[in-house]
């Protein structure tokens, strides 16, 4: 066996397992070391530490550092030794080498010192080649990888799907489908909490996604709120499955600078392989439908064939999803373009009405009970559209909520309303009148609200007990954390707030308790159902007896019989508000009201 | 003919105690799962409550069930096992049977582990394996086998994990699980558990000594040449020519073994590539070839820039090998009684008697044992690390006595 002398060949044995694909590449090359020359322990020490060692317990290494200086060539073993022989290995390091049986030769020790140096350089060329690699990938993560969550971007995101759909990565049973979550209220949870707790909540929510999918799966984020999941399922039930389960995990509230926030993701769910959207014969409900059917024009629906079709589909899901109400999915059908593009169009439009002022304050009457007279008004949004004529809420609200554009419109109006209101209270000082101004959950987080109502009072010379900021008692306890600093802002201004659709939400005593409420507006559901169903009838004669416990008004909203005005009146109610005691009307037609008042007053 | 072997200088410590030890083996030919693992049962069950018992038993029986009849017997915590691709038993070496290899009593300590392969692949596994080392109630004489997935990377990273734990005191024995050479998948067995990918680990200690003998038996039919280029467990050159192509000019292979697959893995069967090392020549079994690539297959790392020879045995040399590894291990006792033996065993050797001489094997085996038990399986690698840090083996005989 000794025919063959020892050579440079075992050293390049030993340094062949330099690479940069064994994250152990070290420790490989001590075992090969030990392998190529029979050796039981392998070390590399310093005079500090070990290292890396084979071949003996922690209890036994631990004298090693130790002997680095003195470089014994025998160390104990229990009943035997091992013969040692120390190669340096950079400056302060040193390879220890050591067998039982046979002391290393001169050849031996010779190779061992030779590796020592080899491993030195091949340590230094290997670190260099990591780094440079890493380097690399870091510059491909940056460029396909969005920077905060670590989540594959826009890029990656279309590529896999692009891959999935071209038939590599799915089983073959299995479609690609995508998954469009986002945020409810992320904007307003934002504007709260500051763009740092933002991009923390966002990180979180990435986390909570990237815990809820499979490992074949892809979380991705698109922009802002925006994540899709690629994934493969086999029927719509797997993607709804998937679909509740993100809902579930992400819908956690979450700790954002020291506060409880709760939130839910929508989500709109997409199919390889869905049909073409039936345009034929399809009635345009609203101008913006005929609008968003003329601009496209028949049969310029794509399938669901591209990568980014896919994720356009799931996003038209999603705004279903967000129709359908916060924390809930919805898969696309074909249907679902045309909304969309009713949806764009309109916003587009509504951009144009809110530059060229074609958003008007409407005005509904607010009446004393049982004199009947007027006491003051409720702001209402209308939209003048140069083609269309005069359009309700429902036309564009929805619209204007999800594009942010409804903060502009709401404080558009409070200025507005608040201006013709002051008019009217300088042109009819007998009348004692207030306002109240509906405020969307967007505008009364917003940081702005307070500076613009200080304003609005100031502009129009009303007082702050003489204006209502009128929102729903599900915003005010949604995020009790936010809303609780800008009521605590309000109040301070000595406004008072009216809460809208009373008896529909949580309807919590406490809260009327703990924030500065002026009035309570019973839902209409229950005036609807006076001289009808008794049950209705308790409940607003309990909401009557609370209002007046806590000396907070009540107006009864949606009185449209006179049966009904007489039970209110019999109940005791304050004020009343509905198509029965005026419709909500432009400013001409309410000064014209309020004239007649006045002269009723003047009359006596 | 001279054999490679290597074993340890066991340092015999006269018992001070009177702790019994026992060993039995059980072994079945029946190929109902159900009626094969009782029969292997009755002599385990006549020796009382062992304290580990290897399962081996070919692919073609449910080795859930084996393994769940096995706990429900003996409890889970000393059962670990392996598909094999044949399997030794006294007087017998069987293809699609089943063998139960168990000791206990008073003198004996046993601890199990488990490792699952992971991105590290099988050292992680080992590594994870070999700690029951650290529960292990050690005693004069300590020994750890190992029984890793044979289909699953690289199985020297086995050797290399398990000694990161096991350190120089304590010797590896095992060997690699086999699939009646479908070359599909192997399984391990871990208390009531089926695994693959992973390695299962029995650490035994003893008061008596614990002997091992290795040896493989095959000649240089080459000169030494070196591993120009090698990438895991595929050899791509031989001092710089295409290896498929050194090996079969160097053989003069006959036209067919030259382009068909099948036929190749059957001839390379007895000519495998031997690893250079300090003094003796390690084994690497030949599985296959890629006829495009002009390379060699092999189920463990050649190493690139090692140096090479082309090995060639026959029956004989295998024969030689048995007798040798299990004398070897019977003398590494050093007087003390045997109380039984464990054997992991090539395929590849397997192959090479065929079944007319397979017989022979056991009679070799037979020859150094007497009547006392013997049991173990034919692998898809072997394990044996006595001296030095490396320890894995092709066309290998291990075995391990117990005193």
């Amino acid at each position: 066996m000794n025919e063959v002398p020892w050579s440079l060949h075992l050293l390049s044995e030993v340094l062949a397992a330099f690479t940069v694909d064994d994250p152990q590449a070290l420790r490989s090359v001590i075992h090969r070391v030990a392998e190529a020359v029979d050796a039981e322990v392998v070390a590399i020490v310093s005079p500090q530490q070990v290292k890396l060692c084979i071949g003996l317990s922690s209890r036994q290494q631990a004298p090693l550092p130790s002997l680095v200086t003195r470089q014994p060539t025998t160390l104990p073993l229990g009943e035997q030794s091992l013969h040692a022989h120390w190669a340096p290995l950079g400056e302060k390091d040193q390879l220890l080498v050591a067998r039982l049986g046979e002391p290393f030769d001169l050849e031996e020790r010779s190779l061992l010192r030779a590796m020592g140096r080899s491993i030195e350089l091949s340590s230094e060329v290997l670190r260099a080649v990591k780094a440079e690699r890493e380097a690399k990938e870091q510059a491909l993560l940056q460029a396909t990888h969005d920077a905060m969550t670590g989540l594959p971007g826009r890029a990656l995101v279309l590529e896999r799907l692009e891959e999935l759909l071209q038939g590599r990565g799915c089983e073959p049973d299995a479609t690609p489908t995508v998954l469009f979550v986002d945020i409810d209220r992320f904007k307003q949870i934002n504007d709260a909490h500051g763009h740092a707790s933002g991009d923390q909540f966002l990180c979180a929510v990435a986390e909570a996604l990237r815990g809820v999918v499979r490992g074949t799966d892809l979380v991705g984020r698109l922009s802002g709120d925006e994540f899709v999941v690629v994934t493969c399922t086999r029927r719509q039930e797997e993607a709804e499955i998937l679909a509740r389960r993100i809902i579930e995990r992400v819908s956690r509230p979450l700790l954002l600078a020291g506060k409880l926030v709760s939130h839910s993701p929508s989500i709109g769910i997409a199919f390889e392989e869905v049909q073409t959207l039936p345009r034929e014969g399809s009635q345009a409900a609203t101008p913006f439908e005929a609008a968003a059917a003329a601009a496209t024009g028949p049969g310029a629906d794509p399938v669901a064939q591209s990568a980014e079709a896919l994720i356009e589909n799931a996003d038209m899901a999603m705004y279903r999803a967000k129709d359908l109400g916060r924390g809930r999915f919805a898969c696309y059908d074909s249907g679902m373009r045309l909304q969309a593009q009713r949806r764009a169009a309109t916003e587009m439009e509504l951009r144009r009405a809110v530059r060229h002022g074609e958003l008007l304050p409407f005005f509904q009457p607010i009446v004393r009970m049982p004199e009947r007279r007027i006491v003051g008004f409720e702001a209402l949004v209308r939209w003048q559209h140069p083609g269309h004529g005069l359009l309700p809420p429902s036309e564009f609200v929805p619209v204007a909520e999800d594009s942010g554009l409804i903060v502009e419109i709401d404080l558009h109006i409070l200025h507005a309303a608040s201006r013709i209101l002051a008019d009217w209270k300088r042109r009819f000082p007998g009348l004692s009148l207030r306002l109240s101004v509906n405020v969307s959950g967007r505008t009364f987080v917003d940081p702005a609200l307070t500076a613009h109502v200080t304003e609005a009072l100031e502009a129009s010379g009303l007082s702050a007990d003489e204006l209502y900021l009128e929102i729903t008692e599900t915003m005010l306890v949604e995020d009790i954390d936010s809303t609780t600093e800008v009521v605590e802002r309000l109040k301070q201004l000595g406004i008072q707030l009216a809460i809208d659709d009373f008896g529909t939400g949580y309807s919590s005593l406490l809260y009327l308790k703990r924030f500065p409420i002026g009035i309570l507006k019973i839902d209409r559901s229950f005036i609807d159902g006076l001289g009808i169903d008794r049950e209705d009838e308790v409940i607003v004669k309990a909401v009557i007896g609370v209002a007046r416990a806590l000396g907070i008004a009540l107006v009864a909203e949606g009185v449209e019989t006179d049966r009904q005005l007489q039970i209110l009146e019999d109940l005791g109610c304050d004020f009343v508000q509905g198509y029965g005691l005026g419709r909500p009307m432009d400013a001409s037609a309410a000064e014209q009201l309020l004239q007649q008042a006045a002269l009723a007053l003047e009359r006596g | 003919m001279t054999c490679s072997a290597s074993g340890p200088s066991a340092v015999v410590v006269p018992a001070t105690q009177e702790r019994t030890r026992w060993i039995r083996v059980g072994s079945s030919l029946d190929p109902d799962t159900d009626r094969a693992v009782e029969e292997a049962l009755q002599p385990l069950l006549q020796a009382g409550k062992p304290k580990l018992v290897l399962l081996f038993a070919s692919a073609t029986h449910d080795l859930e069930c084996v393994a769940s009849r096995l706990a429900d017997a003996f409890g889970e915590d000393v059962v670990i096992g392996c598909s094999t691709a044949g399997e030794l038993a006294p007087d017998r070496s069987s293809l699609g049977g089943l063998t139960l290899w168990a000791l206990g009593g008073e003198g004996f300590t046993v601890s199990l582990g488990m490792g699952q392969g992971g991105p590290e692949g099988l050292r992680q596994a080992a590594n994870e394996a070999a700690h029951c080392l650290d529960r292990l109630e050690r005693r004069a004489h300590t020994v750890l086998v190992l029984l890793a997935d044979g289909l699953c990377g690289d199985q020297v990273e086995v050797v290399r994990g398990a000694y990161d734990v096991a350190g120089v005191e304590v010797p590896l024995v095992g060997g690699c699980a086999g699939d009646d050479l479908a070359m599909q998948r192997t399984h391990q067995v871990f208390g009531r558990r089926l695994l693959r990918q992973s390695v299962v680990a029995a650490a035994i200690s003893s008061d008596a000594p614990l002997g091992i003998g290795v040896s493989h038996c095959w000649e240089p039919r080459s000169a030494p040449m070196l591993v120009t280029a090698s990438t895991g467990t595929e050899v791509i050159s031989l001092d710089d020519r295409p290896a498929l192509d050194v090996l079969l000019e160097a053989f003069e292979a006959p036209e067919d073994v030259r382009t068909n697959a099948e036929i190749f893995t059957s001839w390379v069967t007895t000519r495998p590539l031997g690893i250079r090392r300090r003094d003796r020549i390690e084994i690497r079994y030949v599985a296959g070839a890629d006829f495009t690539r002009r390379s060699l297959k092999t189920i463990a790392e050649v190493p690139q820039g090692g140096l090479a020879h082309l090995m060639q045995g026959d029956g004989h040399s295998v024969l030689e090998a048995t007798q040798q590894a299990c004398e070897m291990a019977a003398q590494a006792l050093e007087g003390q009684p045997m109380q039984g033996l464990l054997l992991f065993d090539c395929v590849a050797r397997r192959s090479v008697l065929a079944e007319d001489r397979i017989v022979e094997e056991v009679q070799r085996i037979n020859s150094v044992r007497g009547d006392l038990p013997v049991g173990g399986f034919y692998t898809y690698g072997e394990i044996a690390r006595t001296r030095g840090a490396g320890g894995f083996h092709n066309q290998t005989l291990v075995a391990l006595a117990l005193a």
